[in-house]
C-alpha cells in the first residue's frame, strides 16, 4: 500500500514539476526497481494455471487423466428425488462442471447482490487442470424405486473389512464428486461453487483432500512414482493408462451382464486410510521393507534393481526373497489369475490434524477404479486382510460408488444415459 | 440470475459492462415505510410475549418447579428466536439472554455463562433447579431491559431484510446439527421460530417484488412450506419432540431447504435496493 501510495505522489510530482528534476527521477527509480522485487504477499507463480482437461468423451475425466498434486473426495446425501428433479441435478453439475474446467469469467451482477462466484481465484477463473467426477452410490439407485432395476450389477454398500474402524459420518453417500486439480485452492473453488448452486439438492456428509509430492523433472523425461506417507512409493504396480486396451479391460464397465447405460463407466472405491506415522517412523527400515516387499529409497521389489522390475514370485515360493504376507506380494500374485484383480489406483496422501491423543491424524485417501468392483478392491482388500501392515494403518472412511459414463459432448450431460435406461425422456443441454 | 445462454468469457465481459449496475427490482425507499412498520409491530408483540412467558418460565424455576420449568423452556424462547436479527442488535444482551457454553473459556463452569442455556443446563443437564434462581432473575432483567431499548429502536431497513436470511443462516450454521439446545433437545421449536421469524419479513416485503419477480417468490414460498410439512410430522401437543427424533432422511431436508431459502433470500436486500 505505501509502495503504491509513494508511487502515484512521486507520478503526480512528475506532472506537476515536468520529469527533469535529477531528484524525482532517481526517487521513481528506485520505487520502480523495488516494485520488481518479490514481496512476501506476493502469490506464488505457477505456469500451469491454463492447463486444461477436456469434459467431453466417452468416459469422465479425472480417472486416467494424469494425476494433479491436489485431490479432494466430497460426499453427498442426494434430495434429488423425481426423474426431472435428478435430470435438474445432473444437468446442473454437467454444466458448472463444464464451465469451471473450462475456466472463464462468472456473470458480473449487481453489486447490491452477493457474487455469482466466490472469486477465490480472482476473476477470471483459471483451469488449472481441474476435473470433476460424478459417481453415485448404491443408496442413490435403492432409494429410487424408477432406478432400482437399472443399479450396476456389482454396486455394493462398503462392508467393514477386518482391520476397518469405520467412523460413520465419514462413509458412503449417494453421490461422490472426485476433485483433482493442481492447487487445493481450485478444488475449494469448484466444491463451494457447487455447493451454492445445488443447495436444495445436495447435502455435504463428508470431504476429504489430499495431494501428492512434487518432484523435479528429470532431464531424461522419465518418471517415479510418487510417494505416500509411510515413504513409500504407492502405485509403482498401476496398470499402464497409455494403454487404452489394457484400461478398456482393468477399468471400463462393458461386461455383458452390466446394463448397457453403465458402459465406459467405472467403479470408484474411496478408502481414508490413517496411518499410524510415528509408530512406523520408529519401526527398523529393514521391518518396513520387509512388510511393503519393496526397497524404500528405489522402490525395486525385493530381488530387483529398478523401480519398475516386475518380482517373480515363481522362483520364491517359501518366500525368502519377498515375505509371502508381504503387502505387494498378497495384493498382486503377478501370476496368470490375478491379471483378473487388477484395479487402478489414483490415491492422493491427507494430513487433517492432531487425534487426542495427540498424534498426527493422517495417512491415504485410497482412490481405485475397476471395470468390476468384485473381483477388483474387494477381492484384493480380502488378499491383504491380516497383512503384517494392518498395524500400522486404520481405514476409518470412504465407500463404494459408480462412476457414470462420459458426455458425449456440449448437448450431453453425465447420467443422460441413465435417465434414458429409466424410461424418461430427457432434453439435451442448449449449447 | 441464471445466464440462461452460454456466452464466451470475452463477449459476456462487454455485455456485462453494457449493463446498467441497478437493482433487479425498482422499489422506492418509501415503499419500504409500511414494511418495516409492520414488522416493528410484529417484533413489539414478540417481546411483550418474550417478557411474559420468560416471567412465568423464571417463576417457576425459582418455586423449585422442576418439571414445570422444563415443560415451559421450548416455547418460551420462541418469541425470542422469532425475532433473533432485531434481538442481536444488542450483543451484550444477546450475549448473557441466548449465549452458549461452548462461547465461553470454561463452558458451563463459565460465570460469565448466563441466560437460557444456563438455565436449560441445570434444569436437562443436572435435573435440578438447585441454585438457578440468580440466572433466572437476570434472564428476567435482560429480556425486559433488550424490550425497552428495541422498542426506542428505530430500525434499520437492511437489518430488517437482511433478516430473514440470517435467520436461516444462524440454522444452517449452528442449529441443524441440534447444538443449540443441546441439553432439552427442543430445537425444533427455535426452528420453528426461526423459520416463521424469517417468513414473516419475506411476506412483508413481498407485494413489493411479487409482480417483478414471481418465480422468487414461488421457490421461496415452496421452500417454506417443504420445512412447514417436514416440522408438522414432528408436532406433539402445543410444540415438537425431541431433536434427537428427527430423522436423518428429514434432517436432510430441512438442511436442503435452510441452504436454499438462505441463497434465495440472501438476495432479498439486494432486489429491493438495500445495500
Amino acid at each position: 500500500m505505501e509502495n503504491n501510495t509513494d508511487k502515484f505522489k512521486t507520478t503526480r510530482r512528475n506532472v506537476l514539476f515536468g520529469a527533469g528534476t535529477a531528484v524525482v527521477a532517481g526517487l521513481s527509480g528506485a520505487n520502480a526497481a523495488e516494485k520488481q522485487g518479490e514481496q512476501v504477499t506476493d502469490a506464488p507463480v505457477s505456469d500451469k494455471t491454463q492447463e486444461r482437461q477436456s469434459f467431453y468423451g466417452a468416459h469422465q475425466a479425472g480417472i486416467v487423466t494424469p494425476r494433479p498434486a491436489a485431490g479432494m473426495i466430497a460426499s453427498f446425501l442426494v434430495l434429488a428425488k423425481t426423474p426431472e428433479e435428478v435430470e435438474r441435478l445432473f444437468k446442473t453439475l454437467s454444466q458448472r462442471i463444464a464451465f469451471l474446467m473450462k475456466g472463464g469469467t462468472p456473470p458480473v451482477l449487481d453489486d447490491k447482490l452477493p457474487p455469482a462466484d466466490s472469486g477465490i481465484l480472482g476473476p477470471v477463473i483459471p483451469p488449472d487442470n481441474l476435473t470433476i467426477t460424478i459417481s453415485l452410490g448404491s443408496s442413490f439407485f435403492d432409494q429410487r424405486d424408477w432406478l432400482k432395476a437399472h443399479k450396476p450389477v456389482r454396486l455394493s454398500r462398503m462392508k467393514a473389512s477386518r482391520n476397518d474402524a469405520l467412523n460413520a459420518s465419514l462413509c458412503h453417500g449417494d453421490l461422490s464428486l472426485q476433485f483433482c486439480s493442481n492447487t487445493p485452492d481450485t478444488n475449494i473453488h469448484a466444491l463451494r461453487d457447487i455447493l451454492k448452486n445445488l443447495p436444495d439438492f445436495l447435502v455435504l456428509r463428508w470431504k476429504q483432500e489430499g495431494s501428492v509430492p512434487m518432484l523435479p523433472p528429470k532431464p531424461d523425461g522419465s518418471h517415479e512414482t510418487a510417494r505416500n506417507f509411510l515413504g513409500f512409493r504407492d502405485g509403482t504396480a498401476n496398470p499402464d493408462n497409455n494403454n487404452a486396451s489394457l484400461m478398456d479391460k482393468i477399468v471400463w464397465v462393458n461386461q455383458g451382464d452390466e446394463p448397457k447405460w453403465a458402459h465406459h463407466g467405472t467403479y470408484q472405491v474411496v478408502r481414508i486410510i490413517r496411518n499410524f506415522v510415528e509408530f512406523w517412523d520408529r519401526t527398523p527400515l529393514a521391518e518396513q521393507e520387509a512388510i511393503m516387499g519393496r526397497n524404500k529409497a528405489s522402490g525395486a521389489p525385493h530381488g530387483g534393481v529398478g523401480e519398475f522390475d516386475i518380482p517373480d514370485y515363481s522362483t520364491d515360493p517359501e518366500g525368502k526373497v519377498t515375505a509371502l504376507d508381504a503387502h505387494i506380494r498378497l495384493a498382486n500374485k503377478r501370476n496368470k489369475t490375478s491379471d483378473e484383480n487388477l484395479i487402478f489406483r489414483r490415491p492422493f496422501n491427507y494430513s487433517n490434524g492432531v487425534t487426542k491423543s495427540g498424534q498426527l491424524e493422517q495417512g491415504l485417501l485410497f482412490i481405485c477404479y475397476q471395470a468390476d468392483l468384485e473381483k477388483g478392491f474387494i477381492t484384493v482388500q480380502k488378499q491383504l486382510d491380516g497383512e503384517p501392515l494392518e498395524e500400522y494403518i486404520k481405514p476409518i472412511g470412504g465407500g463404494f460408488f459408480f462412476t457414470l459414463p462420459g458426455p458425449a459432448n456440449e448437448d450431453d450431460f453425465v447420467g443422460r444415459t441413465l435417465l434414458e435406461a429409466s424410461g424418461y425422456q430427457v432434453t439435451r443441454i442448449k449449447p | 440470475m441464471k445466464l440462461k445462454v452460454t456466452l464466451s468469457a470475452s463477449l459476456f465481459a462487454i455485455t456485462a459492462a453494457l449493463l446498467p449496475r441497478v437493482a433487479a427490482a425498482e422499489v422506492a425507499p418509501l415503499d419500504l415505510v409500511a414494511p418495516i412498520a409492520d414488522y416493528k409491530i410484529y417484533v413489539s408483540e414478540n417481546l411483550e410475549k418474550l417478557v411474559a412467558d420468560t416471567k412465568t418460565f423464571t417463576d417457576a424455576v425459582k418455586a423449585g418447579e422442576l418439571d414445570k420449568a422444563k415443560s415451559l423452556f421450548g416455547s418460551t424462547r420462541m418469541s425470542y428466536e422469532a425475532i433473533e436479527p432485531i434481538a442481536e442488535l444488542f450483543s451484550d444482551l444477546d450475549g448473557s439472554i441466548d449465549s452458549r457454553a461452548d462461547d465461553h473459556e470454561k463452558a458451563e463452569k463459565d460465570p460469565e455463562f448466563t441466560g437460557f442455556h444456563r438455565i436449560e443446563y441445570g434444569l436437562f443437564a443436572e435435573n435440578s433447579t438447585k441454585d438457578l434462581a440468580p440466572f433466572a432473575d437476570k434472564l428476567l432483567a435482560d429480556v425486559t431491559e433488550l424490550n425497552k431499548r428495541i422498542t426506542e429502536l428505530t430500525l434499520p431497513p437492511e437489518k430488517v431484510v437482511g433478516g430473514a436470511a440470517a435467520l436461516m443462516e444462524e440454522v444452517a450454521a449452528t442449529k441443524i446439527s441440534g447444538e443449540e439446545d443441546r441439553y432439552s433437545h427442543t430445537d425444533l421449536w427455535d426452528f420453528k421460530a426461526n423459520f416463521d421469524g424469517s417468513r414473516k419479513i419475506f411476506d412483508l416485503v413481498r407485494p413489493l417484488i411479487e409482480k417483478t419477480d414471481g418465480e422468487f417468490i414461488t421457490k421461496v414460498s415452496g421452500n417454506f412450506d417443504k420445512v412447514d410439512v417436514t416440522l408438522s410430522k414432528y408436532k406433539k401437543g402445543d410444540g415438537y419432540e425431541l431433536y434427537d427424533k428427527l430423522t436423518d432422511d428429514d434432517r436432510a431436508v430441512l438442511a436442503a431447504a435452510v441452504n436454499t431459502l438462505a441463497e434465495d433470500l440472501s438476495t432479498l436486500r439486494g432486489k429491493l435496493g438495500l445495500n
